[in-house]
């Protein structure tokens, strides 16, 4: 299920807002925990028993580290569970991946097995993974509540396209959260502001990629709007849905991590990868880079645990070898920035913006290719090495079609809109004229939206493939 | 101060939240609904609940579709994304339908080579197989969608209708090719349809004649009777912007009025103007009875012995009664429903004039002829 959809809004979301508080306090999890199960299996069905079996290995394994803590087993039982948690995001995520690589270097035609991808596993196990190296660590203490466990790894807001969440973030908020005016107006104006952004901006921007990936009338022009248009997407998909979590998030008395701040206006490189998908970055920061030794290490060690962490990252979105090399590009990218450009890049004011938007922006077309020589001809295309005509009919009715939308979404993807409404509300005029006109727009903004899925329009979230 | 604000948080709660309560329960206590006219299509109904269906998802993928389908105010929520896409984003088109001086068209660019080729394979394959070595005399005629006239000069993606026919008339070489594209103006269309107007057609119809090489009632012979409702076209509906109707007119003559149609699959004969349809949705289908895989047209009052087969679609509906004046019987076959191999079964073919007469856009998208 999704949650730009009529199923969810009109159906799901009032039944269970209405059953989480109308129960007294110690039934809101178990509400919260059927809700969510019911929300996974509506899409997944019966892989909703492999999310709750990777929820029995983290809760065995938390329960039997605090056990033997200090002793060997408690070591054991730490690789163990690791390596089936790991070991299903593997199978279910990568088998076909590996056999397609094997087939192509031994020239064997062992048979794919078309393994089916369950929605947010890569989600879900990063955050119980996030649960046990905590209790292995002795950072946070071992869950004994198996309900409240499983309540956190399956909370419906963050499941299958994060922000992820870590154990650490919500461990007292399980057992005790508040509910408030004031976070039940944000969790709504956060929500429906992620909705429009999804349904209003991401889902356009979407139906012209779509467009762009079928047409037969290229050109260098319309290689470059799909080109921009699938960065403004993917961000506005994303961060969306993340704006959608974090508003539900609040709803349900939870305080989840911000998962972006305005990537598309970095100063660079490493910039961009501080303020997007922070949660990711943060993940393997903490439980890959820093445990491999992070900075403190010498320069050749450094480049190598850069480059592992960057290889992760781009396999950790998909597998292919676009991503892959999506990944290891940043990870040179970041090397160079670090190491040639010792910081200077940050201190440019124009043109490492546009280093920043032209990185990005290949980097995402690679990222969205099907193949890699798919990604050539688009990229190839863009600079007029693919025999295509500088303009098309096709690529400039898009651009006059697309072009608000553009604009709009260029301006929304800056701190701009909020900086405004920041200033507005500050002063006494403005402030008494949003009194008036937040909850109207609010209320529009959702009706809106609703008209826009009744209509039953380009709806898929990207991210859900990872 | 705090009170002020605690009255902002609870509009900013309230407004959405009326909102979601109250169009949730509309959502749920709503009488079903059975059919979208503007979509001209069934709506999805509750779907049935066992363990197989919840087992294999598909009890949920129709629930999504009988939420959507469903949904209160729902035309009227469609017509408000068509608004918000046409002055808030400045979309020259909403759902691929655009306007230009009241007249809708669909964007049909660009052209699909493969489709056209597929269309003259299919028709050369017709010949072929049924035609060759006997005595008929065999036609081509494309009719022009409204792009033709709308969509260049107004800046909107336009097929290339010169590789159009070229297309065409290189994959049928026994055919002979009857140029209707200089008979036919933008205005000789419905304004929300697709279709053309019958009563604007007369030289377009009188030149498919003259090529075939008979004569046929001109406009003295008609008057002109307008259906009792309004006319909204399938563009008004795809488009969901806010339209006004057409009238739809059609020609009556002694040779219509007097005309039997017999409709293979119902086996059952009837008049030319099916009145019973000017009710339906579409109400196109007022001309021939709508989509009918074979049809036989027979004038009692000709005077020649002269026969004529149309594979056609949905534009000869209205067309071919201005052709029966011209012959004893006219033919009418439709490749969308059924398969050229079973053609064979229903007619034998001697001495006709065959007419292969389709549009621009089914051309294009030609693979739902069989």
């Amino acid at each position: 299920m999704v949650f730009s959809s009529i199923t969810f809004l009109f159906y799901f979301l009032p039944v269970t807002l209405f059953l989480y508080f109308v129960v007294p306090k110690r039934f809101k999890n178990p509400v919260l925990l059927a809700a969510s199960l019911v929300f996974y299996a509506w899409g997944e069905k019966w892989l909703v028993l492999l999310l709750l079996l990777s929820v029995a290995i983290g809760y065995a394994a938390g329960m039997l580290m605090d056990r033997w803590r200090g002793k060997a087993a408690a070591r054991a039982v730490f690789v163990i569970s690791t390596v089936l948690l790991l070991g299903f995001l593997v199978y279910y995520k990568y088998t076909d991946f590996f056999i397609a690589n094997f087939n192509a270097v031994t020239g064997l035609d062992v048979r794919l097995l078309g393994i089916a991808l369950p929605i947010g596993i890569s989600f879900y196990t990063f955050q119980i993974l996030s649960y046990t190296i905590d209790v292995y660590r002795g950072n946070v203490p071992v869950q004994r509540n198996p309900f409240r466990l499983a309540t956190y790894v399956t909370l419906f807001p963050q499941l299958i396209a994060g922000p992820i969440v870590r154990y650490s973030t919500v461990a007292e908020q399980l057992a005790e959260r508040t509910h408030t005016l004031e976070k039940a107006a944000y969790g709504v104006s956060r929500f429906i502001a992620g909705l429009g952004k999804k349904i209003l901006l991401a889902n356009q921007l979407g139906e012209i990629c779509s467009r762009f990936k079928e047409t037969a009338d290229g050109s260098v022009l319309y290689c470059w709007i799909y080109a921009i248009v699938f960065t403004l997407q993917i961000y506005f998909d994303f961060s969306a849905y993340s704006d959608m979590a974090i508003g539900l998030g609040k709803l349900f008395g939870f305080d989840f991590p911000e998962n972006f701040n305005y990537p598309l206006t970095a100063a660079s490189v490493s910039d961009f990868w501080r303020r997007w998908h922070m949660t990711l970055s943060s993940w393997f920061r903490d439980y890959v880079y820093i445990p491999m030794g992070g900075n403190r290490v010498p320069a050749a060690r450094l480049v190598l645990n850069i480059m592992v962490v960057w290889l992760l990252t781009g396999f950790w979105h998909g597998a292919s070898w676009n991503f892959i090399i999506w990944g290891v590009l940043y990870g040179l990218l970041l090397l160079a920035e670090r190491f040639l450009f010792k910081g200077r890049i940050e201190k440019l004011h124009v043109v490492n913006h546009i280093y920043v938007i032209l990185t990005v922006v290949l980097g995402f077309v690679l990222f969205d290719a099907a193949s890699l020589p798919e990604a050539g001809r688009v990229i190839g295309g863009m600079f007029g090495f693919c025999d295509l005509p500088a303009v098309s009919q096709e690529g400039l009715y898009v651009l006059r079609s697309g072009a608000v939308l553009i604009c709009l979404s260029i301006l929304g993807a800056t701190p701009l809109p909020k900086r405004l409404y920041e200033k507005l509300s500050m002063t006494k005029a403005g402030g008494a004229i949003l009194a008036v006109a937040k909850p109207v727009a609010l209320g529009a903004l959702l009706l809106l939206c609703t008209a826009y899925l009744v209509d039953g329009s380009y709806n898929p979230f990207l991210y859900f493939r990872f | 101060m705090e009170n002020k604000e605690k009255i902002k948080q609870l509009a900013a709660v309230l407004t959405p939240a009326l909102i979601l309560v109250a169009l949730t329960l509309f959502c749920w206590f709503k009488p079903h609904t059975d059919i979208s006219v503007s979509e001209r299509r069934e709506l999805a109904s509750f779907p049935q609940a066992s363990y197989a269906a919840v087992a294999d998802g598909t009890f949920m993928e129709q629930f999504e579709l009988y939420a959507e389908d469903q949904f209160p105010l729902r035309e009227t929520f469609r017509t408000g994304k068509a608004l918000s896409g046409r002055y808030l984003f400045a979309r020259p088109d909403i759902n691929g339908i655009y306007s230009v001086n009241g007249y809708s068209a669909a964007i049909l660019a660009p052209l699909d080579e493969k489709s056209l080729e597929h269309a003259a394979g299919l028709f050369e394959n017709l010949y072929e197989e049924y035609l060759s070595g006997t005595d008929v005399h065999v036609y081509l005629s494309v009719i022009p969608d409204k792009g033709y006239f709308l969509a260049q000069e107004n800046g909107y993606p336009s097929l290339d209708y010169g590789e159009l026919v070229r297309i065409l008339r290189d994959g049928t070489p026994h055919m002979s090719y009857i140029d209707l594209f200089g008979e036919l103006s933008v205005s000789d269309y419905y304004r929300t349809d697709t279709h053309w107007r019958q009563e604007k057609i007369l030289d377009a119809v009188g030149k498919l004649a003259q090529g075939m090489g008979v004569s046929v009632d001109g406009a003295d012979a008609y008057r002109e009777v307008i259906a009792d409702r309004d006319f909204y076209g399938v563009y008004a509906g795809q488009s969901a912007l806010p339209t006004k109707p057409d009238r739809l007119v059609y020609l009556v003559s002694s040779v219509t009025e007097q005309a039997l149609v017999y409709n293979y699959e119902t086996e059952q004969t009837g008049s030319v103007y099916d009145l019973k349809k000017a009710n339906d949705p579409d109400m196109y289908d007022l001309f021939l009875s709508g989509p009918v895989r074979l049809l036989r047209i027979e004038n009692p009052l000709a005077e020649t012995d002269r026969e004529l087969v149309i594979f056609r679609d949905s534009f000869s509906s209205s067309a071919a009664p201005l052709l029966i004046s011209g012959y004893k019987t006219v033919t009418l076959v439709d490749l969308r429903y059924i398969r050229s191999y079973e053609i064979g079964d229903w007619i034998d073919f001697d001495r006709q004039d065959v007419l292969f007469l389709f549009n621009t856009a089914l051309l294009n998208g030609s693979w739902s002829l069989k």
